[in-house]
């Protein structure tokens, strides 16, 4: 519900609540304030009435019958109310009338109870009149309400969805901050301010991670790389060679600086993916198929360590991707090399491409982990593994990075794993 | 061979220099990107080795350089910024080849063999060693004239080892040259150890000598002596 909608909502229920107290009020004060000028009329006549017999005149003729009754018999004195009805019109209108006791003719003569009557009908048309006005200005008002909020959503709203457009354009990757105006009103030009700073310090956090993960890479690469050369180099001092304790420990220790690299070049690329820094001129056809034939070449030797047995179904010609040709090798590569790894000797490795997936199904053991948790970092099937467990990370993240989409099932005929990745 | 090695890191400079003069190399080298220039557009070199990310510049103007001399030198990159992107864009403006750092200082001599080979004699060029002649282009092995029939991973390794006489090379370097990057090291030596068993047989049936010393745990090496 549109905030307007709201505010107009809770205004209405006040307004549409006060006009009814407001109603009814008016029409009680109304009510009594006619009652009494009718009766203050009613004693008035009383009163005439009797200064005239005081005086020994005769009671006046009236032309209304109805207007002055004269009844030799007692009825009830005081203030009622009565319907007579009204011969023209032929209906029944409310009188007010008041009765009183009076000797007419002679102090002497009979007691005669004499009834005034006054018509209440003005009354009620006054009410009628009062209740219309009433209602009248309240429909006015709920118009005029309405249509001031449409007239408001359109011009004083405005900057607000401009700044809403705006934001939903942002793309981070740009390396520009906001840049929003500041309108008139002050709620909107605090709200775009703040956007603005929001957005500049983004940008300022963006560059800088940016920053670290290139200087990251060259500055960390490049001792590594010197400790693996120093260590190569040491290697291969005769001295050494003799003694196979030595040259163990510096083969474990070459083994450990290598882990460290391809550690720190997984975590720079899962980094780099992330942040969307593999600009998009990069980007060629790729043909993966050609891509998977020359992987399934390079794995070769790991396939018959294992007496694996790789089957690959292309269905040619497939049209190329658009993809950076370092990540389409790193995605064909992790997902070769998890489905080669986590066979057991003498089992199956499946590949099928065409135009819509890519599946790469295996066997090997059941997953002691949850399948929901198989992307994540550091994930291990085998506590024991040199593998730090980013490879389906990574490939997860470049699925996502082109929208591809990636899902992983398992089949317990045949303790199959298999991971698709769908293109479109 | 004649070789300039641009690297403006000095510790790593001093090994690489080191590790290439064993490996028979002459090598000049330059610590950032002016001295390169300067060299390469003094001298002559056979092969250049570029570290991409010089104090002074970038390596791949070097590179840009080189080709727009129309220079005979084969360029191979070093880089230590993150290898995919370098990786494209150093082929695309006629680098040879290309190494990631960290690397293996074996996989280093074993790309420079290469291309040197495809460079200076356009394959033309035969290997020997003590009774094993190779020629790489036909790949083609004669041992004591007889031909040696090889499977392609075996031939591989073969040349690998050729390609360093006289070095332990560790089992990870072996496997990431036959797989390529990024394999396992704890999946990976069963299967060097079958190909580097099948090799040897071939060989001794051969009557070769068996210059292929196995260094426990640690690695192979082509024996020189």
């Amino acid at each position: 519900m549109k905030l307007l909608a709201t505010t107009t909502r809770y205004y209405l229920l006040l307004t549409a609540g006060l006009f009814m107290v407001a109603s009814v009020l008016l029409y009680l004060g109304l009510d009594w304030a006619l009652r009494s000028e009718v009766e203050e009329q009613l004693v008035n006549r009383e009163l005439y009435l009797r200064a005239l017999v005081a005086r020994g005149r005769p009671l006046p003729a009236t032309p209304f019958a109805y207007q002055l009754d004269r009844r030799p018999r007692p009825r009830a004195l005081g203030f009622s109310d009565t319907l007579l009805l009204d011969p023209l019109e032929q209906e029944m209108v409310p009188y007010r009338e008041l009765t009183f006791q009076l000797r007419p003719g002679d102090p002497a003569g009979a007691l005669e109870w004499i009834t005034l009557r006054k018509s209440l009908v003005e009354t009620e048309d006054v009410l009628g009149v009062v209740l219309g006005v009433m209602l009248g200005v309240l429909a006015l008002l709920l118009a005029g309400v309405v249509t001031l909020n449409r007239w408001l959503a359109r011009r004083v709203w405005k900057p607000f969805q401009h700044t809403l457009a705006a934001l939903r354009a942002y793309d981070l990757h740009r390396h520009q901050p906001l840049g929003l105006p500041t309108p008139a009103i002050e709620e909107f030009a605090e709200l775009n301010q703040a956007l603005n700073q929001l957005s500049q310090r983004l940008v300022a956090d963006y560059e800088s991670l940016r920053e670290f993960t290139e200087n990251a890479a060259h500055e960390t690469q490049t001792p590594l790389a010197i400790i693996q050369a120093k260590l190569e180099q040491l290697l291969q001092a005769p001295v050494l060679q003799e003694d196979e304790q030595l040259t163990t420990l510096l083969s474990d220790a070459l083994g450990g600086t290598q882990r460290l690299s391809r550690l720190h070049q997984s975590l720079t690329l899962l980094t780099r993916l992330e942040n969307h820094q593999f600009a998009p001129t990069q980007a060629v056809p790729v043909y993966l198929d050609q891509v998977l034939r020359d992987r399934v070449a390079l794995l070769e030797p790991l396939l018959e360590a294992r007496q694996l047995t790789l089957t690959l179904h292309a269905d040619l010609p497939l049209p190329p991707l658009t993809l950076h040709p370092g990540l389409a090798d790193s995605l064909l590569q992790n997902l070769l090399h998890n489905a080669i790894k986590h066979n057991h000797p003498g089992g199956r490795v499946d590949v099928l491409l065409n135009r819509r997936m890519l599946e790469i199904s295996n066997t090997g053991p059941a997953l002691s982990v949850d399948p929901a948790q198989f992307f994540e970092r550091f994930r291990k099937h085998n506590a024991a593994s040199d593998s730090p467990g980013l490879g389906l990370s990574i490939a997860q993240h470049i699925c996502s990075y082109y929208g591809f989409g990636i899902e992983y099932a398992y089949a317990q005929a045949g303790t199959r794993h298999t991971l698709r990745v769908q293109f479109c | 061979m004649k070789l300039l090695l641009v690297e403006d890191e000095a510790s790593l400079r001093r090994t690489l220099v080191d590790a290439l003069r064993q490996g028979g190399y002459v090598v000049e080298v330059a610590a950032d990107f002016a001295q390169a220039y300067e060299k390469i557009k003094l001298y002559q070199y056979d092969a250049v080795l570029v570290d991409l990310t010089l104090p002074d510049g970038d390596g791949l103007d070097l590179v840009r350089a080189l080709k727009s001399d129309g220079s005979a030198a084969g360029v191979l990159v070093i880089t230590a910024r993150d290898g995919l992107d370098d990786r494209v864009q150093g082929l695309d403006l006629g680098a040879d080849d290309y190494l990631v750092k960290p690397f293996h200082l074996s996989e280093l001599n074993a790309r420079l063999r290469a291309l040197l080979r495809r460079r200076q004699f356009g394959g033309q060029h035969h290997i020997v060693f003590r009774d094993l002649l190779v020629w790489p282009e036909q790949k083609e092995v004669l041992v004591k004239g007889e031909p040696l029939i090889l499977t392609r991973k075996e031939y591989d390794l073969l040349l690998y080892l050729l390609a360093n006489p006289g070095r332990v090379l560790t089992k990870e370097a072996v496997a990431e040259h036959l797989c390529g990057d990024q394999v396992d090291a704890a999946d990976s030596f069963d299967f060097i150890y079958s190909h580097m068993k099948n090799l040897r047989k071939k060989l001794q049936e051969k009557g070769a000598d068996d210059y292929i010393r196995t260094l426990y745990g640690v690695g192979y090496k082509l024996s020189t002596d």
